[in-house]
């Protein structure tokens, strides 16, 4: 029997919770228990875990506020949020603040789990730690050395917010069709993708899930309007997003985004190992199909450039997603 | 209270209208009558006038008469004044004077029980015996019948003379000779002043000199004789001539005029008939016509106001829908944030009870094998009589370490499946709090301890509210309530969330009950951002909300009011603006019979 492969914490105001997680998990890893964050965090002093799991309704702290404190007392720690009453807020906050690597839902898999926490222990073991994100306030300028940003949204002004945010110090390339990023995406390296979750009547959280798991390094930020929290849930399991933005947007907000987005992207790139820690789940099967059919049946009523050109658009299109995604 | 506003509308209107035709009846009565009245004046006056004017026109007629027949008779003296008086008369009247009438006269006259003044008959017959004298005295005779002569075929029926003693020295009527008339007005004035005198008098019987007359209208002249030559008085002479015809005239002209004044009257009086008859036709005409003005205003106005009503009654059913609405809405969302907290209570139980089953199911087919072989050693144990036995190995070494994964600890199992029993407790007392809260299976209206109930409701909340809110439950002893403990569950939990909504962070909230006499006081206190002055009074209003769109109906409180004055209780709050705020219920332990049925 492998044991003691690594040190797992499990966090739950219910003791039947971290009881079983503990039944389950102690086969194979050492497992610590807490009933509150503030027990949690004495541990986290104490030992050096690999993987954190919190629930997110405690009370006293919250799940996202536990794993957010554990981020910053042992960056290397892997943390999975464990939800079961689905709050969006909760889970805005947990992308942002916590950078989980996985939302686990109540009632788990338990085939599933001691998986999920053994890749997440694995990814903290072997992987390194990029050096902790200086404080950045609202009036430091953005820094960037000529990265291109791609921005997806249907509303042109969120394009001429990020171009005039960036300046001359990145370069900003704005589309409202799903067809035309593919093109862009094909045609240069990109560094940041900003996003909104529909573009037109489209799911574009496929195109990011699928560059994720294509290039790593890509740094994403969804933007949205409405969302649901299942859609999200998927974008951080499946897509790894760096940040989720809730529309209305402040510019001041969006510029912090930018900043740490850029900064994050220059540490992916620096050292490619550092994508290990944002590694997603496997992309669900057809992904790249369905999304393919979809902006097809798009492109005739989109005002595309590529539109513009011969009846090779499909062909070009199809040509693109392949070269993009590889067979799929 | 309804306002009936057609009904209202209905007898305002009627009334006033019927205000108003009072008003110009009576108006219309007062013209009339004046008009009537100055009519009649009018008439009345020109009758007068018309009767005066007849009056006038026959005494100026009779006026005239007695002028023209005066001039005539003092024509007709001189006349015979100069025939007769030098040659006849002169000398006769001289044989008279030597007649003495002082005796007669001085008989005095009697006044009668009257107090007027009449000749005694001695007195008469004094003067009738000197009348005798006369007529027998000479000359008499030839005088009379030359009278006689020339008055007769005359309209002058009767001829006397006096002297100027005033005694009647001839009468065409020889009874009268004789007579004294020294007191008689006409007499006087012709005697003394020289002036005639005439008068107009009917005589039912009168002796003229062709004989007796009746029924004649006679006019009198009482005339001076002047001596001819000079106008010396030297007799009277009284004249009767006969004016029955004229005066017949002037009746009859008179009579025309004052039948022609009234058949002008006549006329005058239709005409004003007329007239009145056609005021009186247009001053009815001129109500109806108002009447019909009034009925078709009525009409009009009662056909917009029953328009209105009916607009106003559908507005009213078109709002209490969508009151309905948003409350049966505001219902689902409570529901569904309440469905939303118990499926995530259920959830936790749920997740570690499935987990532990999942691992005991798998511990026990790892325990399969190793059972199946202690099984089998047991058997084989049985079948042996010593206290050895050799068993081939080989294959049970084959499945060595299936063996060992079902070493497992049995214990742990145990604990396993006994937290799944606690899991099982935990989701059965949500389902009976579940029960207890919508009590669809209970009658509305029952006793029902009010602890049980916020316990129920404070579970409930508990699966809703953010963890970080503690929730106090501090009950005192209390009688049951008599109460719809559905809808006052409704109450506490729509307390309850507000208090927790109130909360920025972690809280507390304090539910606590007590009793005071014939009354249960409930209170839901919170320690969050308080109630702000300006907010404070409109908490209660319907759809009055604080909270952004989608969070807040505004409609909690509003029901938890309504509901509270039907048990007829009272619901207050006490805030300070960061501090905190309790709401107080205070209930009474038995209802009022009509608020029991309406409860
Ligand atoms: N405990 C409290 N503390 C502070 N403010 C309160 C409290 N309870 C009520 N209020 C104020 O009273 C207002 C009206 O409350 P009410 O329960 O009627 O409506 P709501 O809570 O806004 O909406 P709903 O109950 O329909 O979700 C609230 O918007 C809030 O401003
Ligand atoms: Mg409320």
């Amino acid at each position: 029997m492998t044991r003691l492969a690594g040190k797992v914490l499990c966090v739950d105001d219910e003791p039947g919770i971290v009881r079983s997680l503990q039944w389950l998990l102690q086969k194979q890893f050492e497992v610590f228990t807490a009933t509150g964050g503030a027990e949690a965090l004495e541990l986290v002093k104490q030992h050096d875990f690999d993987v954190v799991i919190s629930d997110q309704r405690m009370p006293a702290m919250t799940g996202v506020e536990v794993l957010r404190e554990v981020r910053r007392l042992s960056p290397r720690t892997m943390r999975i949020l464990l939800t079961g009453y689905t709050d969006m807020q909760a889970i805005v906050r947990s992308v942002n603040e916590s950078e989980v690597f996985r939302f686990i839902n109540k009632p788990w898999n338990i085939s599933e789990l001691p998986k999920v926490v053994a890749q997440a222990i694995t990814i903290a073991k072997t992987q390194p730690v990029e050096a902790p994100a200086p404080e950045v306030s609202d009036d430091a300028p953005i820094v960037a050395n000529g990265e291109r940003i791609l921005v997806i949204d249907d509303d042109p002004d969120m394009g001429r917010a990020v171009s005039d945010l960036v300046g001359a110090s990145a370069i900003v390339s704005y589309t409202r069709n799903l067809a035309d990023a593919v093109g862009i995406l094909n045609a240069e390296p990109i560094s940041v993708i900003i996003s909104e979750t529909r573009v037109g009547s489209i799911d574009a959280t496929r195109l990011v899930r699928l560059m994720k798991s294509k290039h790593p390094e890509i740094v994403t930020v969804m933007l949205t309007a409405e969302s649901d929290a299942d859609t999200i849930t998927t974008l951080i399991n499946q897509g790894q997003i760096y940040r989720f933005v809730p529309k209305p947007i402040r510019t001041g907000y969006l510029k912090l985004v930018l900043q740490s987005a850029l900064r994050k992207h220059s540490a992916l790139a620096s050292d490619p190992a550092l994508t290990f820690r944002h590694t997603v789940e496997a992309t669900s099967a057809g992904a790249m199909e369905s999304l393919m059919s979809d902006v097809r049946q798009a492109a005739p009523h989109a005002e595309t450039a590529a539109a513009a050109k011969s009846g090779g658009f499909m062909a070009s299109l199809g040509a693109g997603f392949r070269r993009l995604f590889g067979a799929g | 209270m309804q306002f009936r506003l057609v009904r209202y509308f209905t007898l305002a209107s009627l009334g006033m209208f019927a205000l108003v035709a009072l008003s110009l009846i009576y108006f219309e009565r007062q013209q009339g009558n004046f008009f009537r009245q100055t009519g009649d004046e009018q008439r009345t006056f020109f009758g007068e006038v018309q009767q005066s004017f007849a009056k006038q026109q026959e005494e100026s007629a009779r006026r005239d008469l007695l002028t023209i027949h005066e001039s005539g008779n003092v024509n007709l003296t001189r006349l015979f004044a100069n025939a007769l008086w030098e040659k006849d008369f002169a000398p006769f009247v001289a044989q008279v004077q030597a007649i003495d009438v002082d005796g007669c006269q001085a008989i005095a006259d009697i006044t009668d029980d009257q107090g007027k003044k009449a000749v005694p008959p001695e007195k008469k017959a004094c003067f009738a015996d000197i009348g005798k004298r006369i007529t027998t005295l000479p000359g008499f005779k030839a005088i009379d019948a030359k009278v006689f002569d020339s008055m007769k075929k005359s309209t002058v029926f009767k001829i006397k003379v006096f002297d100027l003693r005033g005694i009647t020295v001839y009468s065409s009527e020889h009874a009268q000779m004789g007579e004294d008339k020294s007191t008689n007005e006409g007499w006087r004035s012709a005697a003394f002043d020289g002036v005639p005198k005439s008068e107009l008098t009917h005589r039912g019987k009168f002796s003229a000199f062709e004989g007796v007359v009746e029924n004649r209208d006679l006019i009198s002249s009482y005339l001076p004789v002047l001596d001819p030559g000079s106008s010396r008085i030297v007799g009277v002479f009284e004249v009767y001539s006969d004016v029955t015809p004229f005066l017949k005239q002037i009746q009859q002209t008179s009579a025309q005029i004052r039948a022609t004044a009234a058949g002008n009257q006549q006329k005058l009086e239709a005409a004003g008939a007329e007239n009145q008859a056609a005021v009186d036709a247009t001053s009815h005409r001129q109500l109806a016509t108002i009447a019909a003005l009034l009925a078709l205003l009525f009409g009009a106005l009662l056909v917009i106001v029953t328009r209105a009503d009916r607009i106003i009654q559908q507005q009213e059913a078109d709002r209490a829908q969508v009151h309905q609405q948003l409350a049966q809405s505001e219902k689902m969302a409570s529901l569904g944030q309440m469905v939303a907290g118990v499926a995530h209570q259920l959830n936790t139980p749920l997740a570690f009870s499935q987990n532990n089953i999942l691992m005991v199911k798998d511990a026990l087919q790892s325990m399969e094998l190793p059972m199946k072989v202690a099984g089998r050693l047991s058997s084989i144990l049985e079948d042996v009589e010593g206290d050895k036995v050799t068993i081939k190995v080989s294959q049970l070494k084959a499945n060595l370490d299936k063996l060992q994964d079902g070493n497992v600890d049995v214990a742990m199992l145990q604990e396993m499946l006994k937290d799944v029993l606690g899991g099982i407790d935990q989701m059965s007392e949500l389902v009976v709090n579940l029960r207890d809260f919508t009590r669809l299976d209970r009658a509305a209206t029952t006793n029902a301890d009010l602890n049980k109930s916020l316990h129920t409701v404070a579970y409930i909340a508990q699966t809703v509210i953010p963890k970080n809110i503690e929730l106090i439950e501090e009950y005192g002893e209390l009688p049951e309530v008599e109460c719809n403990p559905s809808q006052l569950n409704q109450v506490f939990l729509n307390l309850i969330n507000n208090a927790a909504q109130a909360i920025e962070g972690p809280g507390r909230i304090r539910v606590r009950s007590s009793a005071a006499g014939d009354k249960v006081r409930i209170e839901v206190q919170d320690n969050g951002r308080g109630i702000p002055d300006h907010v404070l009074p409109n908490i209660f209003d319907l759809y009055y909300t604080t909270k952004p769109a989608g969070e807040g109906t505004g409609l909690g409180l509003a029901i938890a009011r309504n509901i509270v004055t039907e048990h007829g209780g009272d619901i207050s709050v006490s805030t300070r603006v960061g501090v905190g705020t309790t709401f107080t219920v205070t209930l009474p332990v038995r209802q009022q019979p009509p608020l029991a049925k309406a409860a």
